[in-house]
């Protein structure tokens, strides 16, 4: 497992009495849950059972049905949902890019009013996609021309750019072809931890889990149960 | 130098006659059982109840030539484009009429008193005979426009949610975030009349310079009322757009910078 335990670390991203649903159905009741400073955590669970839901509410795309989610023991207040997201950056499962170049997709966040002064890095941008193996020449090619994996390393990019204290992954490698999932998955977790991020990472592959996490929470209607790794 | 044609009126006799080519083709139709003729029938007796309608309305308001009277058919004919307007979307959401009649009530007042009082100097500003075809011919566009322009945004909204949330997920604002559906759509929205403004004079020569034309009007001063007509009509339709397009947008997010899609309600749903 790349990394390590935060077991020491801060509470960062905490899930208090957290319930969650989409289209009138309660799919996750009363989650209680921290990660620390540095800590990846898993969310692992079957289909159709809330994770993909529940990430969202994480993020503020939707409300939760009860509970709050803090961080670093704070809600995020009122008008500063932008900020808040900026933080705690949600990484798809399929890859959404615009219909424009790789650099102006990366770029495109720090022309947002929650980029504050923080300028394009453009020179770590193109030695992180050239560590996920994609070549410079591509940032002035149209992004939705790349193939899908390739897509998916440009958001992975695109997200390790911010700087965000936290990551919520959404089966961020699902769209990659097999061979490519432990070499991606390497690459960015260290990428990751050597900037000291942590991550809520909710797949249904358990092996991923303990390969890229320190601990997984069981996400289950009746029950929820906790392992920790190494 | 041939002088002016002078402007004439039309007998029954002249009507008819225009009416009988709709009779040949409704015979054409049935011969060929083409089954239009109905419809054909249909719409040209309701263009003559409709068009017989409005000529006595119109002559009992420009008659009477007060703001009193002017109100209730400014009302009419916003009330009557809003409906237009609304109808055609696939998409809609509680609130689209609202905000569909008041920015063709705004643009369409703006535009048109800007027309009468500043560009013709009519005086009063209100004066029927001018203020009413004027506004119909800045809201018969703009409602199209309108109806374009709200298509195009919820149907952003409801299939490329995908990407609004990213933008949202990354920290945009809701206005960064609808910044493309928005501008997509207006320009959507302006396809028509940007169109017509390319070509008009060269395919076709517009309805009201015809018309002057037709009624003796020197051509030089006819083109120089349909420049006025096609600018009114341009800037009536992208700003109508714009600003049901923003007002749209801001009707489908919450406070916490949240797209609620599930405000939009599709017609087949």
């Amino acid at each position: 497992m790349p990394g390590g335990s935060a077991d020491g670390g801060e509470r960062l991203l905490e899930l208090s009495d957290l319930s969650v649903g989409t289209d009138g159905r309660v799919l996750i009741t009363d989650l209680d849950l921290c990660v620390r400073e540095g800590e990846f955590v898993a969310l692992l669970g079957p289909s159709g059972c809330g994770k993909t839901t529940l990430l969202r509410a994480v993020s503020g795309l939707i409300d939760p049905l009860e509970g709050a989610v803090l961080l670093r023991g704070e809600e995020a207040p009122g008008d500063h949902w932008p900020s808040f997201r900026r933080r705690v950056v949600l990484i798809q499962q399929t890859p959404v890019l615009l219909d424009q170049t790789v650099e102006e997709n990366l770029r495109r966040p720090f022309d947002y009013v929650s980029a504050g002064e923080a300028g394009f890095p453009g020179d770590r941008a193109v030695s992180l996609l050239g560590v996920f193996g994609v070549d410079e020449s591509r940032m002035s090619q149209n992004a939705r021309s790349l193939s899908v994996g390739q897509q998916q390393r440009v958001c992975l990019v695109r997200a390790l750019i911010l700087q965000p204290d936290v990551l919520l992954l959404d089966e961020p490698t699902s769209a990659l072809d097999p061979e490519s999932v432990r070499s991606v998955e390497e690459v960015f977790v260290r990428e990751a931890r050597q900037r000291g991020m942590s991550a809520l990472l909710v797949t249904h592959d358990r092996a991923q889990a303990e390969r890229v996490c320190d601990r997984s929470v069981e996400l289950d209607p009746y029950l929820t149960e906790e392992a920790r790794f190494g | 130098m041939a002088s002016p044609v002078q402007p004439m009126d039309l007998s029954w006799w002249q009507l008819a006659i225009a009416a009988s080519l709709i009779l040949i083709s409704g015979a054409v139709s049935l011969a060929l059982k083409l089954r239009m003729e109905k419809r054909l029938a249909l719409a040209s007796l309701r263009t003559i109840v409709q068009l017989g309608l409005v000529g006595y309305v119109l002559k009992w308001v420009f008659e009477l030539d007060t703001l009193l009277a002017l109100g209730p058919v400014f009302l009419l004919m916003i009330a009557t484009a809003t409906g237009a307007a609304i109808r055609r979307p696939e998409r809609r959401y509680e609130g689209a009429a609202r905000r569909a009649f008041f920015s063709l009530a705004l643009t369409g007042l703006v535009i048109t008193v800007t027309a009468t009082r500043l560009i013709i100097g009519v005086d009063p500003w209100y004066a029927p005979s001018y203020f009413i075809p004027l506004l119909g011919m800045v809201l018969g566009n703009g409602m199209n426009g309108i109806s374009l322009c709200l298509d195009h945004l919820l149907e952003s909204f409801s299939l490329r949610r995908d990407m609004v949330e990213m933008e949202l997920a990354l920290g945009a604002t809701s206005w960064e975030s609808a910044r493309g559906p928005v501008s997509s759509a207006v320009r959507r929205g302006m396809i028509p009349i940007i169109n017509s403004m390319m070509v008009v004079g060269i395919v076709s020569l517009p309805g009201m310079m015809t018309g002057q034309i037709l009624a003796g009007a020197d051509p030089l001063r006819a083109v120089k009322y349909q420049i006025v007509i096609m600018f009114m009509i341009a800037a009536g339709t992208a700003m109508g757009s714009m600003l049901v397009a923003v007002l749209s947008y801001r009707a489908l997010y919450n406070s916490r910078h949240q797209l609620v899609s599930d405000r939009i309600r599709s017609r087949k749903g």
